[in-house]
Order: structure tokens, then C-alpha cells, then sequence
């Protein structure tokens, strides 16, 4: 068996991309969340810097930091924890961006019958795997941080009149985006790769895959209701647990991902 | 189709198939065994055989997609096997559905397997344009595949399977589900490729297809039920006309103690009797005669593949 081509590499990857770019329903999907994730966080912050119910601020900033200062303004103290604890949520997004990508251009080729007539090229199962994933995980990767930047500046924006300096980008932002968001990209890729190798239905493998964000919106709803203090420390653990699991993925995707079980299944 | 050329390519010495036992399993069904037979570099080869009968099994073995539960094979004297890219190299695979992307143009369906297939775009995209031209698909490969009718999609995807040139071609069913307009363009399209001396091997139960295009077939229905030229195939067993006087129903039953290998039929006044070998001609006529039948004429009738085809598949069911 000859080694890896990155030319055919490259060619799934370049089809890939092309098929996305002319596949207007989901650029538009893939457009929503990113939206919702930039657009949430800008109102709540826009709605406390606007807010003339003081008290009541400061109320909620001391269900989370009892031991608020008296002379703390209450209102920056509340925009700063929504910020910080925003990249939990913010985290989904690189989770179901590949996910919705790989499990259309994985289960697709099953959809579309143009698995068979791939797999008599002389394309191997990693080559093949390996430009679906990325794919998926440029274009993920490629949102995340326009997604980032457009936060950035408009939670800047709305929050100057307030803070009077840039709260975003800060080291724990710039340490999840870069480091940790790519690891859950891939997390979510696999879990999509995997499941649409299973079932071989893009929107069957889509919803099963999105299962598997539940626990992570669990672990956002955790942290914004104060009940997990999520620091450098807690995302390096999350970081750490999501790279073993990707590792396990890799291995089950390389096993399942084999030709002939592909053309048994699929075809 | 347009008159614009390809150069005509002989296929090498040595770019045929050999199968010695080939045999596949899906766990405990078996979807074909024991398969022997050869076909020869050039050769236009049919694959024959009712739907479910292994014929998708075999390419797909002799393809490199799926491996060999036993036996072995060779294409162009290279071993079958799923880890073979060498063996892919050499192949070329028209499956049923013909695949395509459709949000992709043709172009760019063509521009990727050029891709996959490591080509040199220099040189395979003026060849793919060639062949645009000649099955009638220039001037509409810039548009999008999912706007193609099913006949442009099967030459589309016949371009596809000949981009790297290679010394076997595989068509399963290539005209399965085309209108007879369509199908009728795909099978000049592979009348044509036939004439280039490249080496085919079409899988149909379209018998007339078969019987059209291919010089040998082999009957299959989950094992080998004959390997033979089209024209032996159909002498091989034949059918004896009798015209006689009156309704020839009448004399239906006076055969029935004879050992043929099909039931006789009869229509006003003939009867078609099928025949294991010129020496139970005789033996027909004596038994028609003795039932009290005034004899016109008796004569050999040719078989369409198509009797010759149901008869071994009978055989093999009665076997069982």
C-alpha cells in the first residue's frame, strides 16, 4: 500500500468545499448559529450597560460573587462574567459547524450513490476521511474566528461606554479559540464522520450527532447558572478529556471508515 | 453522437481477466462461488444473469472494492484484492447509478476524478473534452449535473470511467432505467468503445443488449451456469417447429413422456418443442404422428438468447 497523497487529498477537499459553496440551505444553516451566538451575548450586555435598575444588578452579580465588594461596580462585574462565561456556549459552535458539514458530504456520497465510482479510484479510506475532515474543519475553524472577531468588536462596542477599554479579545478567549476550539471541531467531525459511516443519512446523522452537544450545553447551563466556576484550569480539563476522546474517534474511524465495509453498507 | 475522435486504442497483450474459483460471502449468504472463466484482452464480455444473482458481487471483486471470500483473480494479470491501487488503476467502473455531484457542473465532476486519479490536467482534460464532443455532451458541461437528463448522465459518467484510459472497462447495467432513447445512445456509446479493441465487461439482464453487444457471455446466477459465444450459446439447446393440421394444442399431451428439457408450447397450428439434441427430433415426430397428426413440416427453429438464458436459470433452480 502506497502512502498518504495529499493530491487526492487535496481533490475531495476541493469538491467538498465546491459542492458547500453552491449548497445555499446550508451556508445558510451553518450562518444561523454563529449569528445567535454573536447576536445573545451583544443584548445581554447591551442590557445591562442600558439598565437603570442598579440594585437589581448588583442583586444578581452577588448571586454569583457573594463577596462582591461594596464600592464594585455591580454592572461591569456582571458584563465581564457574561463574557467570560459566554465561550462555553460560544463552544457549540465549532462542536456542530463540522458536524452539519460532515454528516451532508459523508452521508451525501451514500444519498447521491457516489461512494462506489470514488472507491474504484485509487483513493484510499484515509485520504478519503482525511479531505472530508477537512472540509469540514477548515470551514468550522474559518467561522469560529470570524464569529470571534465580529463578537469582539460589537461586545467592545456596546460595552465602551462602560468599561471605557477593550474587554475582548482576553487570554482565556484567545487560549479557547486557538487551542480548545479546534479540539472540539474535530470532536464533533469524528462523532459526525462515525455516524454518518452508521446510518447513511445526512439528516438522520445530523440529529444523531446533535446529541452529542447535549452534554456541552449541559456544561454551558452549569456554568451561567453559576454552579461551575469555568477558568483556565477548567477548559484546560475540558481541552484534555475532549483530545482523549478525538484520539478514541480517530482510531474507531479508521476501523469503521474501511473500504469494503463502506461499499457493503453503503452500496 | 458527434463524429469528433478519439485515437483509436488497441488494448495490450495481457490485458485480460482470469477467474479461477472466485467466490464471495456476506456471512452466511453466499452472493457467488466458484466462478471460472476468462476473458480474453479486446473481448466485449457479458455478464449475464437475474437480478440478485452476483453480477454487481463479481465487478465489484474484480473492481477492488470488496475482497474475495475464496478463489482467485486477475486483471490484467494483476491480483484482485481491496488494498490494490494498482489494480484501480487499470479499471475503469461504470456502476448502475451513475453518481454523479449534482450541484457540481460536468466539468468539474470530471476535473475531480482527473484529481483523484493524480492526471495530468494538461493532458486528461483535452482527452475528457474529446470525449464531451463525441458522446454529444460539449457545450453543456458547464452546467450544473443535477439539470442533465438520465441519458447525459450515463455518458457523463462512461467520460468518467475512461479519464485515466484504463485497459478494463466494467459496465454494470449501464442502461438500467434510461428510456429507449437514452439507452439506445449508451449502447452506441459502448458499441463504440467496443471498437477500439478495449477490453468490456458488461453485467445486464437486457438480453438483447447483451446479445448485441458482446461476442461471449457468462450466465450467472450466484455460480457459473455457462461461459460461451452468443452464437453457440443459442444452438446450444433448440427448439423444433412443427407446423401440422388442426389445432396443434391437441397434440400437447402426446409429449408429455418425453425427456425435454422444457415444456413444448403451441400456438394455432404450430408447436414449438425445445430440444436437448438433434436426436430427439425423431422421437417428437414419432410421438406426434402416433397421437394421429398430419405432419406439414418439421424444422429446426432458431432461440433467442433469451430462451437459452430462462432454460439454464430453470436448471439451476431445479436443481436446488
Amino acid at each position: 500500500m502506497s502512502g498518504l497523497s495529499w493530491r487526492r487529498v487535496s481533490a475531495v477537499l476541493w469538491k467538498d468545499l465546491l459542492d458547500l459553496r453552491k449548497n445555499p440551505a446550508l451556508l445558510a444553516t451553518l450562518a444561523v448559529l454563529p449569528a445567535v451566538l454573536v447576536a445573545v451575548p451583544t443584548l445581554v450586555v447591551y442590557s445591562y450597560v442600558h439598565s437603570s435598575e442598579e440594585l437589581a444588578l448588583r442583586t444578581i452579580a452577588q448571586h454569583y460573587e457573594p463577596n462582591l465588594p461594596a464600592d464594585a461596580n455591580a454592572v461591569l462585574f456582571l458584563v465581564q462574567k457574561t463574557v467570560d462565561e459566554w465561550f462555553g456556549l460560544f463552544l457549540i459552535m465549532p462542536v456542530v459547524v463540522p458536524m452539519l458539514i460532515s454528516s451532508h458530504s459523508v452521508a451525501g456520497e451514500k444519498e447521491r450513490r457516489t461512494l462506489e465510482p470514488l472507491l474504484a479510484t485509487p483513493i484510499t479510506s484515509a485520504e478519503l476521511v482525511l479531505g472530508k475532515s477537512l472540509s469540514a474543519l477548515l470551514p468550522a475553524f474559518g467561522v469560529t474566528l470570524v464569529a470571534f472577531a465580529v463578537l469582539c468588536v460589537i461586545v467592545d462596542l456596546t460595552a465602551w461606554p462602560l468599561a471605557g477599554r477593550a474587554l475582548l479579545p482576553n487570554a482565556n478567549w484567545l487560549f479557547g479559540i486557538l487551542a480548545i476550539s479546534p479540539l472540539f471541531s474535530f470532536f464533533g467531525n469524528a462523532v459526525a464522520v462515525i455516524i454518518s459511516a452508521r446510518v447513511g443519512d445526512a439528516r438522520l446523522a445530523q440529529q444523531l450527532s446533535g446529541l452529542f452537544v447535549l452534554p456541552l450545553v449541559g456544561l454551558a447551563g452549569l456554568q451561567l447558572a453559576g454552579f461551575v466556576s469555568a477558568g483556565p484550569a477548567y477548559y484546560g480539563l475540558l481541552g484534555g478529556a475532549v483530545l482523549l476522546l478525538d484520539i478514541g474517534l480517530l482510531a474507531l474511524s479508521v476501523r469503521l471508515l474501511d473500504r469494503e465495509r463502506l461499499i457493503s453498507r453503503w452500496s | 453522437m458527434s463524429s469528433a475522435s478519439v485515437e483509436p486504442r488497441r488494448a495490450p497483450a495481457g490485458s485480460g481477466v482470469e477467474l479461477v474459483g472466485l467466490g464471495k460471502t456476506f456471512g452466511s449468504r453466499t452472493a457467488v462461488e466458484g466462478l471460472t472463466f476468462e476473458v480474453r484482452p479486446g473481448e466485449v464480455f457479458g455478464l449475464l444473469g437475474p437480478n440478485g444473482s452476483g453480477k454487481t458481487t463479481t465487478v465489484r471483486l474484480l473492481t477492488g472494492l470488496l475482497s474475495a471470500s475464496s478463489g482467485r483473480a486477475r486483471v490484467c494479470g494483476v491480483p484482485i484484492g481491496v488494498g490494490s491501487q494498482e489494480l484501480r488503476r487499470i479499471v475503469g467502473l461504470l456502476t448502475e447509478q451513475p453518481g454523479l455531484y449534482d450541484r457540481l457542473s460536468g466539468a468539474e465532476n470530471l476535473r475531480f476524478f482527473i484529481k483523484v486519479h493524480e492526471l495530468e490536467e494538461r493532458q486528461a482534460w483535452p482527452r475528457a473534452r474529446r470525449y464531451l464532443e463525441r458522446f454529444g455532451l460539449a457545450g453543456r458541461e458547464q452546467e450544473a449535473c443535477g439539470t442533465y437528463s438520465k441519458g447525459m448522465r450515463q455518458k457523463l459518467a462512461i467520460i468518467r470511467a475512461l479519464l485515466h484510459e484504463p485497459r478494463v472497462l466494467f459496465l454494470d447495467e449501464p442502461t438500467s432505467g434510461l428510456d429507449p432513447e437514452a439507452a439506445h445512445t449508451v449502447r452506441d456509446a459502448v458499441a463504440e468503445l467496443a471498437s477500439e479493441g478495449r477490453t468490456i465487461i458488461l453485467c445486464s439482464h437486457n438480453l438483447a443488449e447483451v446479445e448485441q453487444l458482446c461476442a461471449r457471455v457468462a450466465v450467472v446466477k450466484n455460480r457459473l451456469l455457462a461461459v460461451a459465444p452468443v452464437p453457440e450459446l443459442r444452438t446450444r439447446a433448440f427448439t423444433l417447429e412443427v407446423r401440422l393440421e388442426g389445432e396443434a394444442s391437441r397434440f400437447l399431451p402426446s409429449l408429455a413422456g418425453l425427456p425435454l428439457p422444457g415444456p413444448p408450447t403451441a400456438d394455432q397450428s404450430s408447436l414449438r418443442v425445445p430440444l436437448s439434441g438433434e436426436e430427439q427430433a425423431p422421437d417428437v415426430v414419432s410421438a406426434l404422428v402416433a397421437a394421429g397428426a398430419r405432419i406439414y413440416s418439421a424444422a429446426r427453429a432458431g432461440r433467442a438468447l433469451e430462451e437459452v438464458y430462462l432454460e439454464l436459470v430453470r436448471e439451476k433452480e431445479a436443481l436446488r
